[in-house]
């Protein structure tokens, strides 16, 4: 389980650096070899639950051949007209073709490596990791945490108050204006509350002896050991091999 | 000894409320390792005078302050900030706003980083304090898995891990069952057993309390001290300031003030402190039993069963309510009360089974039509305001069903009279107090004659007068013939005012009988549903155990 305890920071890193080499590659072979090799590379180094996976990735497939479609229909005339390929009996000029090609599977490519780090990394140690080695200021960092905290408190919170709603006898909303001003009367409530809220956690946070400054002590530690620039070597080898090849 | 705290002529006042102050001159000293109950109506300034004590007044203040506050021989303002934390430790009410990380032991560890505890520490300290509050079995859980009392106690896990010494607890045990309120209170005590620090408690429910401490500060609604001494001093000397500042009495000490008004002995504050000698006849006990042939049937529940996620809340409830009955639910936190109460009233949707009223499925029931049946309040009456001015959100659902302008004013104006707030009729509904805000939540439910209203949990957090006057309302409302079921953790409430208890334990119906019947039950399954009994009840048992001793002995 590698991926899984690999240093958050430097995982993230690995991915944007990798993005950033994908932007400057246009020919669809070496992004197919570096897809593949990414895909496998999740699966054989992390512990991702595959149906998850796949399910997550259906969307980016689909925006993905939207792309191929778009960019080969709205194409440039091609120069090299003699060049052409036949595909679902449709005649295409071979370099817009290739060019359409590259690009989604360019953003299949950066679905798989975001994904990558999605399925193998546990938000909160990629907070704290974020301070301790990237240093982000620990008012940020905290002040999402807290704030991640609150997203299903806030949820239940609407369920209860729609509830709470419906009981006085406030119309449901059949018309969109309805349901517009249905939500505008659950803001003030939620609102309300959502404040206190975050007034009586900054309290907590601030009587416990927080004060956001750098100079604090960790619990948790995260360091970067040599066993964290293993993803980054073997994601590089995998791109510039296919750029190779 | 030398003084932890001491309050020299501290005066706040608010920039919003310029007409008077929120604290006024206010004295007082505090030992190490002596405790204190601070007691005083709901909005007097207890919670402000916490974060005067904690110093993030007057740091965040938008007002101004006289008067200095000293913490340990240095003034309060001169701690830098975060450094006070280490000598004044404050547990908030409502613990679930104080956590800011997912797992117990990284909430624990948040204290420890900001004062800047070496890591290798940190893991000694963290099991320590844990062990302390008994929540090292979960150092590994999810925070929002743990029960309500489990979570007060990590909160206080996290402050006792900064070692302060000073504690102070803001309403600790709200909302919590009986059982888990006295395992607070338990925890605390064997805290300040061990450690010895100085504890400062805010709290509307003194039962408990007492016997960790007799030193109480009394506060008024301006925000004076207007008694700083022994509890049962001031009960004796003070006794009608106290009942109309509308503050808590132990609830002994209120029922023998009300069975033996004329007594020149002292006032007991505990079960344990009745001298059985000087009693006297005791009247008898709410002793009705459900009347079998009470009302005609009203709500039936068929095999009701409710889950969440694959995660049974309700499980397989059936059960008949009649007409003109009292009803409470009770049962541990969590164990459904909830869930239940708003399955009831059409609200949630159960997963199996049904719900009928007056014989008819309430699935068929047209939306509008119910909610004349049937009225809910909420646990946060905020959720259930609609409308800009108290006026307004009591007529609003009498605008519903088209009734004249006149109409809609003669019945507001006669809710209002008899909620008390006719005086706040412009006011916005969120700038009421928290006992208003209650009441007219009620008065919003019952404008409209609904015979069968649902609260769930209606006097929480409410300070003694503006409990009085709710309860007065629903005694009203009951008897002119309405249904009213509660959800509650108040077991007085329901010895003075149930006709029918149902229990719930872990999703389950496990009883369902009058509250004589309930009281009957061994102790030991009481303690297993999280209920206890209720001071009356605990009195009458004393007596009669003295009375067959007695017997026994002549």
């Amino acid at each position: 389980m590698l991926l899984n305890h690999l240093n958050p920071s430097i995982k993230a890193l690995t991915v944007c650096i990798l993005v950033v080499h994908l932007a400057f590659v246009f020919e669809p072979m070496t992004v197919f070899l570096f897809l593949i090799w990414t895909i496998a590379a999740t699966f054989i180094f992390g512990k991702v639950n595959w149906k998850k996976y796949v399910l997550y990735f259906l969307p980016f497939f689909i925006f993905a051949i939207g792309m191929l479609w778009t960019t080969i229909a709205f194409a440039d005339t091609s120069e090299h007209t003699n060049k052409v390929i036949n595909m679902l009996g449709l005649t295409l000029p071979l370099d817009s073709f290739l060019v359409a090609l590259a690009l989604s599977l360019r953003i299949l490519n950066v679905a798989a490596l975001s994904l990558m780090f999605i399925f193998t990394t546990n938000m909160v140690d990629f907070i704290l990791s974020l301070i301790q080695q990237l240093k982000l200021p620990p008012k940020i960092a905290y002040g999402v945490l807290a704030g991640y905290r609150f997203l299903p408190m806030m949820k239940d919170e609407i369920k209860i108050i729609h509830a709470a709603h419906q009981v006085r006898g406030v119309s449901q909303g059949k018309s969109l204006k309805d349901k517009f001003s249905k939500y505008k009367r659950f803001a003030i409530p939620l609102l309300a509350s959502a404040i206190r809220k975050a007034e009586r956690t900054a309290v907590a946070m601030e009587s416990k002896g927080f004060t956001g400054d750098r100079n604090r002590t960790f619990y948790r530690q995260f360091f970067v050991t040599k066993r964290d620039l293993i993803l980054p070597g073997i994601l590089l080898f995998g791109f510039w091999g296919a750029w190779f090849l | 000894m030398s003084l932890m705290v001491e309050v020299k002529q501290f005066t706040l006042k608010f920039e919003s409320n310029p007409k008077g102050d929120t604290l006024s001159n206010l004295n007082f000293r505090l030992n190490h390792g002596e405790s204190l109950l601070l007691l005083g109506p709901s909005g007097c300034g207890k919670s402000t005078l916490t974060y005067c004590l904690n110093g993030l007044y007057p740091r965040e203040l938008d007002g101004e302050v006289h008067g200095e506050i000293v913490i340990n021989g240095k003034t309060a303002t001169a701690y830098r900030p975060g450094e006070i934390s280490q000598q004044v430790g404050v547990v908030f009410q409502d613990p679930e706003t104080q956590f800011c990380m997912l797992t117990v032991e990284d909430e624990v560890a948040f204290g420890l980083e900001n004062i800047g505890i070496p890591h290798e520490y940190m893991e000694e300290k963290i099991n320590h304090v844990l062990e302390l509050v008994q929540l090292l079995a979960f150092k590994k859980s999810a925070i929002s898995s743990l029960s309500g009392g489990q979570k007060q106690r990590l909160a206080l896990a996290c402050i006792l891990a900064l070692e302060p010494s000073l504690l102070i607890l803001d309403e600790p045990t709200a909302n919590l069952d009986p059982i888990a309120t006295k395992d607070v209170i338990q925890t605390i005590q064997s805290i300040q057993e061990k450690t010895n620090c100085s504890l400062i408690i805010i709290e509307h429910q003194l039962d408990g309390w007492t016997e960790l401490t007799n030193r109480c500060l009394l506060l008024n609604r301006n925000g004076e001290i207007f008694y700083d001494g022994d509890l049962r001093n001031a009960i004796a000397c003070r006794l009608e300031e106290l009942e109309e500042q509308g503050i808590w009495l132990p609830k002994v000490t209120q029922y023998f003030l009300k069975n033996r008004p004329q007594t020149e002995r002292e006032l007991p504050l505990t079960v344990g402190e009745i001298n059985p000698f000087s009693l006297f006849e005791s009247k008898s006990v709410n002793t009705a039993s459900i009347p079998s042939e009470a009302g005609l049937p009203y709500v039936k529940a068929s095999h009701i069963s409710w889950k969440v996620e694959q995660q049974p809340i309700i499980h397989d409830i059936s059960l008949t309510l009649y007409h003109g009955e009292f009803i409470a639910i009770v049962g541990a936190n969590g164990s459904g009360k909830t869930s239940f109460s708003r399955i009831l009233a059409g609200i949630q949707r159960p997963t199996k089974g049904s719900v009928s009223i007056k014989d008819r499925k309430i699935g068929s029931w047209k939306e509008s039509q119910l909610r004349e049946e049937i009225g809910y309040v909420f646990q946060n009456p905020e959720h259930q305001f609609i409308a800009n001015t108290v006026y307004e959100e009591i007529a609003f659902s009498l605008r519903l069903k088209m009734e004249t302008e006149a109409t809609v004013k003669e019945k507001v104006q006669a809710v209002l009279e008899t909620c008390g707030l006719l005086h706040l009729q412009h006011e916005h509904p969120y700038t009421l107090s928290q006992g208003q805000k209650r009441r007219l939540s009620v008065a919003t439910m019952i404008v409209d004659d609904q015979p069968f209203l649902l609260l769930d949990e209606p006097t929480f957090g409410q300070d003694a007068s503006s409990n009085a006057q709710l309860m007065g309302l629903l005694q009203g409302r009951y008897k002119s013939g309405a249904t009213i079921a509660m959800v509650t953790h108040d077991m007085e409430l329901i010895h003075d005012y149930a006709t029918r208890v149902l229990v719930l334990h872990k999703g389950r119906l496990v009883a369902d009988l009058a509250p004589a019947e309930l009281w009957a039950q061994p102790i030991e399954k009481l303690h297993d549903w999280q209920l206890a009994l209720p001071i009356q009840v605990q009195i009458q048992n004393c007596l009669k155990k003295e009375g067959d001793y007695a017997a026994q002995s002549s």
